[in-house]
């Protein structure tokens, strides 16, 4: 018999029904394998797509990585931020373009725990802060697919959070027999993304059952809460989940030092909403 | 006092705290505290690269912004599922002072 996990697993590893991402991924990702190549000629490949790059440029000068308008090419972008992230970025930023029209309200939770995640990872000094917050731009993927491909399943999650007062996983696992982590965790694999963002997505939900990239995980689940305990856009309900204790833990967090970063991040939401703001507006046709 | 993004900034509101070209306390000011916007100087410090600005008073009602009841009702809402976390019950206090701090004020 067919259950929906089966459905839902089916779907993803069909990639021709998945949104489609830009050729020019694909050759990044062969390019990225060759270590003798050089960013400026990988930063060539991105720049043959000019939508494409013009939106990179945008995200990476946003509030998420701290270079606000600082980046002015593709290749300071890749030297910068690496090309992984720059490769997220992109399949972020065609990802979004569909999430910004359709549910805002995850788009504006998904940008706030980017920002919360970078704040976190500077204060705390951790490696590699900006693949973090794209593993935060990324942590709820899995209930974008569910949204695009599974439209009339997501309007009943709705209305059985609102009746119950479920979390969102908790009525993804009584109606589709897996959860939004699990759907993403599928994602990543199809789309070929490295462990680093990948274990994030899986487990923002379950921070002991990440392994390698446990710190980063953490850094996601703790910034997904307090973006939520902020009801900083929408990510589906308003419930606000413990931190485990193995992530406060893992990251050595205090009291003081949580109650600075939530000041700074709190500061920042402002110009994620302006960003939000401006994108939207950005997509209406211009007189 | 009420910080809004510069999308949303209008004639007649009066800046409320200088307004620099960066965060460093060298760089240069744009605009002083005290002055009222005009339509001029909004598209200026928008091409200035702007992200937010602090005006007077709160005279944006931020989209779905409810009164300061309401929003301390729906945070305690919000961690209801967590009253029995001492940590979590101090997350919530750091909350509900920010709420205070910003909506208390204006």
């Amino acid at each position: 018999m067919d259950n929906k996990r089966t459905e839902i697993r089916r779907i993803i590893r069909d990639t021709k029904s998945l949104p489609t991402l830009p050729g020019v991924i694909a050759k990044l990702s062969s390019l990225a394998d060759n270590h003798t190549i050089s960013s400026q000629e990988m930063a060539r490949v991105v720049n043959t797509d000019q939508v494409l790059s013009a939106k990179v440029l945008k995200l990476v000068n946003s509030a998420f990585y701290g270079f606000s308008g600082r980046v002015s090419t593709v290749s300071n972008a890749l030297i910068l931020l690496g090309v992984n992230v720059v490769k997220s970025l992109a399949i972020s930023s065609s990802i979004f373009e569909i999430m910004e029209k359709n549910v805002v309200g995850l788009w504006e939770h998904s940008m706030g725990v980017a920002v919360a995640a970078n704040v976190m990872a500077k204060r705390l000094k951790l490696p590699e802060p900006e693949e973090t917050s794209t593993a935060a731009l990324l942590h709820d993927i899995g209930k974008v697919i569910i949204k695009i491909k599974l439209e009339e399943d997501f309007n009943k999650l709705t209305a059985h959070i609102n009746d119950k007062g479920l979390m969102m996983i908790e009525a993804e696992r009584e109606l589709l027999e897996t959860d939004h982590a699990e759907i993403g965790e599928w994602l990543a694999q199809t789309w070929l993304l490295p462990e680093k963002l990948s274990e994030p997505i899986a487990c923002h939900h379950n921070v002991e059952r990440s392994v390698v990239h446990q710190t980063k995980t953490a850094v996601v689940h703790v910034a997904d809460v307090l973006i939520k305990a902020s009801a900083f856009g929408f990510s589906g309900d308003d419930v606000v989940p413990r931190i485990q204790p193995v992530a406060w833990k893992k990251l050595g967090l205090t009291e003081a030092l949580l109650e600075s970063i939530i000041e700074e991040v709190e500061g920042k939401l402002v110009e994620v909403k302006n960003f939000s703001l401006e994108v939207q507006a950005g997509d209406e046709p211009k007189a | 006092m009420q910080n809004i993004p510069i999308s949303l900034a209008a004639p007649g509101m009066v800046v409320a705290r200088e307004i620099k070209t960066s965060e460093d306390p060298s760089s240069m000011t744009l605009c002083g505290k005290g002055v009222k916007l005009t339509e001029s100087l909004i598209d200026r410090l928008r091409q200035m690269g702007m992200q937010s600005i602090t005006v007077e008073g709160h005279p944006i009602k931020m989209e779905g912004e409810v009164s300061l009841d309401e929003m301390l009702a729906a945070l305690d809402k919000r961690f209801s599922r967590v009253t029995d976390d001492p940590l979590m019950m101090k997350i919530r206090e750091m909350y509900r002072r920010n709420i205070l701090r910003d909506l208390g004020g204006a």
